[in-house]
């Protein structure tokens, strides 16, 4: 087909206006709510959780007709996957304002992203006194950061153990003792191993950072990274606790600590229920057929948390199903918990406002709105009641939040360079407990204790 | 015996047209137009491709986690990458890999090629050709994840199928050689159909009157398949092989999904590296250069592949 300059110059002409038209979606200018005077907070989740605080976000408008909110809703698979989003928007000049971050993102965050809450929190320390005094000290320290507070918890999960009540019938076993220790689970799952059969699995656990091996590490008074704390926090600590002792400014993980002789013993451990056919060898990553297994009387126990409650009820799992307990006691029963809060990024240039939206979720209201149901645990103890747990939850569900209040307990050991330290964990785990002798795990965690030596030194 | 071909009338008497000169403003708009018309084109590969390429060269020479400024460290990047363990454990596997997975490709695809080529009717042909192709256009995340509950050692209905038959359960995720075998059955699967079209192309295209004299001479199967099916569709080989090891050398979806690497590093390639270092780790600069290295492997590897076809393929 012949075609005239004219015809190419008009076309040319169309496709230039075309293309000027448009810009704002070729830019993403066009976006409901870029671009707009409104106070960006980005939450891990899709449209339909960003809807679901639609409430959440009306109540706030309440209190602040002046500050408009936009729930940014960031679809990733973990929280590692969330945080390098995030970080694209920043590297692209779009940093939202505020950011839920959970513990394993809570260090990065701090050490080069949010901004120290310090200051807000001892303006308006009166309006805050309700709030610590509703909340557990572990919590608050875990999100301490050399001396400073990075931000406000308000949910969390403690790894308990999820058992399945009939499994336990059936070996004519009774609810494990509070104070049960690490031979007890084996003797149990031995127990329920014997008693059920077909695909039946005693005990069910995934490879990552929360619920893997790191719940056995910290029973065993021990993690695959030495801690230690930072000084400082008595700013917050004297303030809002000051019956409290020894707490600190913040969690260290500065070196590898995976040739501790207690490291092998954990992961000896395990390698002993794995090759007993009593518990899974778990593939890295896996655990998303975990829910539905567990309600098809699958899996005997399982370390879970809270958060769980809401899923098994989805599953088709009544309270009488199942129950919750804590995690055996070994040379003692610490606790491992990852906690969740809103940041405020350092960028922000609406910090005030900021502000205002971080307290106003930390109030009762704002936590009732934000979880109707219990698919976490509030950091709120008078949320965790009978009304919250009436229709789904365990028998046990105290256990949730006793975990905390009557048990030794820490965070996830989550630095800066979290997503290097996980990534050395999980892919050293499944070669530890699967190995075929002792021999196998202490060449497992030789590397992994080189692999977390080149992780904590790269990234720092 | 010189063979003289004489000129058709009508070419005898077609005019001889003189060279005539191009006004220069002919000249001109013709240049304008070429240009114009290469326009969006140019300006999409240099906006989306070339950009890309020159920023990912010089953020290898530099140590940048995205929210600190850059700085610049020279060949740091690339040294420490000849002492990293993960780095070079993930290209020895990347190079298993692309031999075992593309030498099934190319063989199953040959394989299957030859028998949907056969004597059958032809609506079966079309359907093997569509299913065979079908797993391409799946997405590779979506069948990874099929295949992870497929293959998963407690619950999976491979060990299932396997334990009906008395046969003993396999960790086929769990242990090393379990996964190394799934990621390669799970990409060989996906990845045939387009091999096995393009064999399908080029065995159409020999022509049926060579058999039919190989036939003549006694030749018949295997030695048919030899000497003359072999050596016509060998620069059907040497596009696909080519095709097939560049796409090999960049698997991440599979492992990334199936296995994330493990158990240990075992199924960790060298672009799951790449995606690790960038958007886990935060190190772009070691990032950029891993991708670098691997971009001047396939280009050599590529250019092997050519230099040696002179030896193997046949173009007449």
């Amino acid at each position: 087909m012949d075609l005239s300059r004219r015809a190419v110059l008009g076309l040319a002409g169309l496709g230039a206006v075309g293309t000027a038209l448009s810009v704002p979606r070729l830019l993403a200018t066009d976006i409901p709510g870029r671009g707009d005077d409104v106070l960006t907070v980005a939450i891990l989740g899709n449209a339909q959780d960003a809807a679901a605080r639609a409430g959440l976000v009306a109540a706030f408008n309440e209190l602040h007709p002046d500050i408009g909110v936009r729930i940014m809703p960031i679809q990733g698979q973990d929280w590692s996957n969330f945080f390098a989003k995030i970080l694209t928007l920043v590297a692209a000049g779009t940093p939202p304002d505020v950011v839920v971050v959970a513990t394993e993102g809570a260090q990065l965050f701090a050490d080069r992203l949010a901004h120290p809450l310090d200051e807000y929190v001892k303006r308006d320390a009166a309006d805050l006194q309700d709030y610590f005094d509703d909340v557990n000290p572990s919590l608050i320290e875990s999100f301490m950061y050399e001396g400073s507070l990075y931000q406000l918890p308000i949910d969390f999960n403690a790894a308990n153990v999820y058992y399945n009540t009939s499994a336990l019938e059936v070996a004519g076993l009774e609810r494990p003792a509070d104070g049960w220790t690490h031979e007890d689970f084996l003797g149990y799952a031995r127990e329920m191993g014997r008693a059920n059969t077909g695909s039946f699995l005693p005990f069910f656990w995934t490879n990552r950072l929360w619920g893997g091996v790191v719940p056995w590490l910290y029973i065993n008074d021990t993690s695959f990274l030495a801690e230690t704390t930072a000084p400082g926090g008595e700013w917050l600590w004297d303030s809002f606790y000051p019956g409290e002792t020894g707490r600190s400014g913040g969690y260290r993980w500065l070196e590898p600590n995976a040739d501790d002789p207690k490291v092998f013993e954990s992961f000896d451990y395990l390698r002993t229920i794995v090759a007993e056919g009593l518990g899974s060898s778990p593939a890295q990553g896996g655990g998303g057929e975990l829910v539905a297994r567990f309600a098809q009387g699958q899996i005997g126990m399982t370390p879970a948390g809270g958060f769980w409650v809401d899923g098994l009820a989805e599953g088709g799992m009544t309270p009488a199903d199942y129950d919750v307990t804590y995690f055996p006691q070994w040379k003692g029963q610490r606790h491992q918990f990852g906690a969740a809060g809103y940041a405020m990024m350092s960028t922000s240039e609406r910090k005030d406002e900021a502000w205002e939206w971080i307290k106003f979720c930390t109030t009762r209201e704002g936590m009732r709105l934000a979880f109707p149901s219990p698919n976490t645990t509030p950091v709120r103890r008078s949320m965790c009641n009978d009304a919250f747990y009436s229709e789904k939850g365990p028998a046990h569900w105290q256990v949730f939040y006793d975990t905390l209040d009557n048990l030794p307990s820490g965070p996830i050991p989550a630095p800066p360079q979290q997503a290097a330290v996980e990534t050395a964990l999980i892919k050293n785990v499944v070669g530890a407990v699967t190995a075929g002798s002792d021999g196998g795990v202490r060449s497992a965690l030789g590397t992994l204790q080189r692999d977390l030596a080149l992780a904590l030194r790269r990234s720092s | 015996m010189t063979a003289v071909v004489a000129p058709t009338p009508a070419a005898a008497e077609a005019p001889k047209s003189a060279p005539t000169a191009v006004p220069r403003a002919d000249r001109r708009a013709t240049t304008w137009l070429t240009w114009l018309f290469l326009a969006p084109t140019l300006l999409g590969l240099g906006l989306f491709t070339m950009v890309p390429i020159v920023g990912s060269i010089l953020l290898a020479f530099f140590r940048w986690d995205i929210i600190s400024d850059p700085q610049f460290v020279g060949f740091a990047n690339f040294a420490e990458l000849a002492t990293d363990p993960t780095v070079r454990v993930s290209f020895l596997n990347t190079f298993g890999f692309v031999v075992i997975a593309v030498t099934l490709q190319l063989a199953v695809a040959l394989f299957l090629a030859v028998l949907v080529q056969s004597r059958m009717p032809a609506w079966l042909r079309t359907f093997f050709r569509s299913a065979f192709f079908f797993p391409l256009i799946l997405s590779a995340a979506s069948v990874s994840l099929v295949m992870a509950y497929l293959f998963n050692a407690e619950f999976g209905l491979v060990n299932q199928v396997l334990a009906a038959i008395n046969l003993p359960e396999v960790g086929w995720l769990t242990t090393d050689a379990g996964a190394i075998t799934v990621v390669i059955l799970v990409y060989v699967w996906q990845n045939f159909g387009f091999t096995f079209l393009l064999f399908v192309g080029g065995l159409a295209s020999i022509p049926r009157d060579v058999y039919e004299a190989s036939s003549i001479d006694g030749a018949t199967g295997w030695k048919q398949f030899r000497a003359i099916t072999l050596p016509l569709l060998s620069p059907t080989v040497l596009v696909a092989s080519v095709m097939a090891i560049i796409s090999a050398l960049q698997i991440f979806d599979q492992p990334y999904v199936l296995t994330r690497g493990g158990p240990g590093d075992a199924t960790r390639t060298a672009v799951m590296v790449i995606f690790e270092s960038a958007f886990q780790q935060l190190e772009f600069g070691r990032a950029s250069a891993i991708g670098i290295v691997l971009t001047l492997i396939i280009i050599g590897v590529t250019a092997l592949q050519f230099r040696l076809s002179r030896r193997f393929v046949f173009y007449s």
